[in-house]
């Protein structure tokens, strides 16, 4: 706590503030004494009742002038929110074009590699490279081995009847 | 892969052989001209069944082959 010395309508008073407000309250206390002074001719309690009489007056009109500017801040604040939310469908607006390149980017990247891949294949053949049998190869084999298998043994039985 | 090239190459090789061993077998048998018994004609029958199901089978393969 901070003890602070205020000299108010030519009296001194000795009060207590909390730490850092000690200019606060020298400020409204200049506030207080020149309201006071301007009611000369008076008592000390009149002279106070007065000064508190004004500055209640004050107070009053002041807070009649921001509820009246309320509406104003209403619409403002509206403007406000208005325009935060074009920006954020503006923002996500940028970030659906940004992920539309970016795919369109992958799928050029990925077709230049199929073509590459294509390139290098085509290549390939023409420096007469084996190129990989299909899938069925496998399959064609081992029927080429059963018939083999079945024309020997059409050759054993001709071989027997000759 | 290399191994079904090497697996075709085998087969193609048994079957010349083979027909190489039934032709030989057939000029003989025509060289020899016996008469046909009741039994040579059930064998007969049986081969021939068997020659044409193993064209069949490959015509199957390469029309496969052909188309992929």
């Amino acid at each position: 706590m901070a003890d602070v010395h205020l000299n108010i309508a030519g009296r001194h008073y000795d009060v207590h503030c909390a730490d850092g407000q000690e200019e606060q309250l020298h400020h409204l206390a200049t506030l207080v004494d020149e309201k006071a002074r301007g009611m000369t001719g008076s008592t000390e309690v009149r002279q106070l009742l007065f000064a508190a009489l004004m500055l209640a007056d004050e107070a009053s009109e002041a807070r009649g002038k921001v509820e009246k500017a309320e509406p104003e801040s209403d619409s403002l604040r509206a403007a406000v929110a208005l325009a935060e939310s074009r920006a954020a469908a503006a923002q996500d607006e940028v970030k659906a074009l940004q992920a539309r390149e970016k795919k369109a980017l992958q799928e050029a990247k990925s077709a230049a590699e199929r073509e590459a891949s294509a390139l290098a294949e085509l290549e390939k053949l023409r420096q007469g490279a084996p190129v990989a049998p299909p899938a069925p190869v496998g399959r064609h084999d081992r029927a080429l081995l059963q018939i083999a298998d079945r024309i020997e043994a059409l050759a054993a039985s001709v071989e027997q009847m000759a | 892969m290399e191994l079904d090239l090497d697996e075709s190459s085998l087969a193609i090789g048994r079957i010349e052989r083979a027909l190489s061993r039934i032709e030989k077998a057939l000029a003989q048998r025509a060289t020899r001209s016996t008469p046909a018994s009741t039994g040579d004609a059930t064998d007969s029958a049986a081969l021939k069944a068997e020659v044409a199901a193993v064209i069949g089978e490959l015509d199957r393969l390469i029309a496969e082959a052909k188309n992929g």
